[in-house]
């Protein structure tokens, strides 16, 4: 009697010490982003006050989100340059990393490790310190200060990640899966969109939100690309925000900002997390 | 539409002096072989020998270095796998992972736009002959091994193909569901009469589904003949000892003047004179171990010292040394658990022996 009673009791204390934990990992993790959620909808006057309480306290204001919708060309210009990029950069690096990976994986050709290996390390020269250089040549291109230029350059940023995780994604499918559709008389192009391409989807899925979060939030290189005001993407408008105008810095305008540039990143992430879960373990258990 | 042009054709299949390499690995080395309509021809042979090579040649899946493949009287070599009329079964069953059993059957239906009530018909068909109907909308991830064979056979029989290729089907499952597979893949044959070609290394399943069976060896055709004629007239010392379990057993002789034969310190007397042997030339004698039986009497071949025996119920496997050094084996029936130790006298019918060349011709 006291026996079941004494283990419950201790399985009730053991899983509560779990929920605190995991309550207050996440608590530290959520607060953040609370705080500026709340924060934006402050009256303009009111964020601009010492933060404390982080709530709206003289009640809720969309006053910030109008201040930053008539910020320089206007929010929908700044979100239509924002989203174009993000679009044109997934799109491209989703192609690009789909025609490399199955080259890759299933093709010999001479110097092939040579040049994967190649592509790879890229990853360990820091792209800051090519600015200059890309700069020069986007220029020479005559792709300096346009959203294509720009869109190229994020496109061979995520090269290396992306054409590593695709390769890996076409080897975790046999050969034979391959054969068996040639053999029951599936084309080439028809086996690869019918049977390779929904395989290696939780790969694709990866690669794209990759790429959509690193060309989301860029900074450094659409701020030196991107000398046209109107070219501006989010990143961008929020450092202008924040360096202010007349010398004075609108927080609520630039929280309001950030919440606005969130909300598609998680979106996005939890619309695809259940294939991006996947897609990083593939190949790992078969 | 172009699958139904098929269905009651019988393909014949002719290799003719086929090569391949990769790169400058040379797999096959001119290679010929007519393979009948309807005709059931198995490829056995050691790994690595090229069976598999072979077989995606003919599926057109490997290009060909030189040579020619022709199918139902039509010159392939060149043709892509999908206009070859051919189905294959792999050893991996190679299903789609992400289609249901229904729709991994009727993938290679809907590609040649065959319509869509003829596709259901098709797969329900397949589906009762395989006995996969209550399996359709599963996906193969929650099929057994066995399960998921049949539905990769099943796949290769709607599309009604000139002829099927088996590339080890079986060896990826347990013992006894091999044996039921294994016929109802004869049984399959019986009731499709297709040409099939089944690679295998399994000899048990290369005697019991065979017309003929193709015996290779790196790449090349060592001999060609119905279970029959493999196992009782090899042709050469590597397919006796390749065909038949336990091995056909292998010790030093002489051929002697007068159709005899001397073995050890003992001398037989043949039925018939062996042609090609050279008097008082060495030999390599054959004997599988089945044809060797107990003697007390004077007219023994071979005397043997018992390492171990074997026992496996109906009959007993004794692995005997001879004094010479030579290691055989004897397989007994019935009183046979009389002996397992000592020294015994063994004796053959001589129309049993198989006599080969030291380079391990066949001398006849
Ligand atoms: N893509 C390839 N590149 C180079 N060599 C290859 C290739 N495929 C097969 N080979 C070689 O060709 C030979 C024959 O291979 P194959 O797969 O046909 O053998 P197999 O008879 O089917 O053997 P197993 O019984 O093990 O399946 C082997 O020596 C193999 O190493
Ligand atoms: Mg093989």
């Amino acid at each position: 009697m006291s026996r079941t009673a004494r283990s419950a009791r201790r399985r009730w204390l053991g899983e509560t010490r779990y929920h605190l934990v995991g309550l207050t990992a996440s608590l530290l993790f959520l607060a953040p982003l609370a705080w500026s959620v709340l924060v934006s909808f402050k009256p303009s006057l009111e964020a601009r006050q010492p933060p404390l309480p982080p709530w709206p306290v003289e009640g809720f204001s969309f006053q910030n989100y109008e201040n930053l919708a008539k910020f320089g060309a206007g929010i929908w210009t700044y979100s239509g340059n924002s989203l174009t990029v993000s679009a044109m950069t997934v799109l491209g690096t989703v192609i690009i990393s789909l025609l490399a990976g199955y080259g890759f994986s299933r093709f010999q050709f001479p110097l092939k490790n040579v040049l994967f290996v190649l592509i790879i390390s890229t990853v360990m020269i820091p792209f800051q310190s090519i600015l200059t250089p890309l700069f020069l040549i986007l220029t020479k291109l005559g792709l300096q200060n346009t959203l294509a230029g720009i869109v190229c350059v994020y496109v061979t940023l995520q090269m290396p990640f992306s054409i590593f995780m695709m390769r890996n994604a076409f080897d975790s499918v046999p050969k034979d899966i391959e054969d068996a559709a040639r053999a029951d008389g599936a084309s080439v192009f028809v086996m690869l969109r019918r049977i390779m391409l929904p395989l290696v989807l939780p790969g694709v899925a990866t690669v794209a939100i990759f790429a959509f979060l690193a060309s989301w939030n860029e900074f450094l290189a659409a701020l030196i690309l991107l000398t046209d005001q109107k070219k501006y993407t989010l990143p961008v408008l929020m450092a202008a925000i924040r360096s202010g105008q007349f010398g004075t810095i609108d927080w609520g305008a630039v929280q309001s900002g950030v919440t606005m540039m969130m909300a598609p990143c998680l979106a996005l992430f939890l619309l695809l997390q259940r294939y991006y879960i996947r897609g990083l373990t593939a190949g790992a258990v078969k | 539409m172009s699958t139904h042009r098929y269905s009651s054709e019988k393909a014949t299949i002719e290799l003719r002096d086929v090569r391949k390499s990769f790169g400058s690995v040379d797999v096959i080395h001119g290679l010929n072989l007519k393979v009948e309509g309807g005709e059931f021809v198995v490829f056995v042979g050691p790994s690595g020998c090229g069976k598999s090579t072979l077989l995606r040649m003919i599926a057109g899946l490997e290009d060909v270095t030189a040579g020619d493949i022709i199918i139902a009287g039509r010159d392939v070599t060149d043709l892509d796998p999908a206009k070859r009329g051919i189905a294959m079964v792999f050893q991996s069953y190679a299903l789609y992972p992400h289609m249901s059993v229904r729709e991994n059957l009727a993938f290679g239906l809907e590609i040649a736009k065959v319509a869509r009530d003829e596709i259901d018909r098709q797969v329900d068909a397949a589906a009762e002959i395989l006995k996969i109907g209550p399996l359709l909308d599963r996906r193969p991830g929650q099929l057994s091994g066995g399960q998921r064979q049949r539905v990769a056979i099943g796949r290769a029989i709607v599309r009604k193909p000139l002829a099927f290729l088996f590339d080890e089907p079986l060896s990826n499952l347990d013992a006894e569901l091999r044996v039921s597979m294994r016929i109802e893949i004869a049984r399959l044959h019986r009731e499709l009469g297709n040409t099939m070609i089944f690679v295998t290394h399994d000899q048990t399943e290369a005697m019991t589904l065979a017309d003929r069976i193709v015996v290779l060896r790196d790449g090349r055709i060592e001999q060609v003949g119905t279970p029959g004629e493999i196992y009782e007239d090899p042709d050469n010392l590597f397919v006796a000892g390749f065909i038949g379990s336990p091995r056909m057993n292998i010790v030093d002789a002489v051929y002697l003047p007068g159709q005899k034969v001397g073995v050890g310190g003992f001398v037989i007397q043949l039925d018939a004179p062996v042609a090609s042997a050279t008097e008082n030339a060495p030999v390599k004698l054959g004997i599988r171990p089945e044809h060797l039986v107990l003697t007390g009497g004077e007219n023994g071949l071979l005397s043997a010292r018992i390492d171990f025996s074997e026992n496996l119920g109906s009959m007993r496997y004794l692995h005997c040394m001879l004094d010479s050094g030579e290691r055989i084996t004897v397989e007994l029936r019935g009183s046979a658990d009389l002996v397992s130790e000592g020294t015994i006298r063994l004796t053959c019918d001589p129309q049993h022996l198989r006599f080969f060349s030291e380079s391990g011709e066949r001398l006849r």
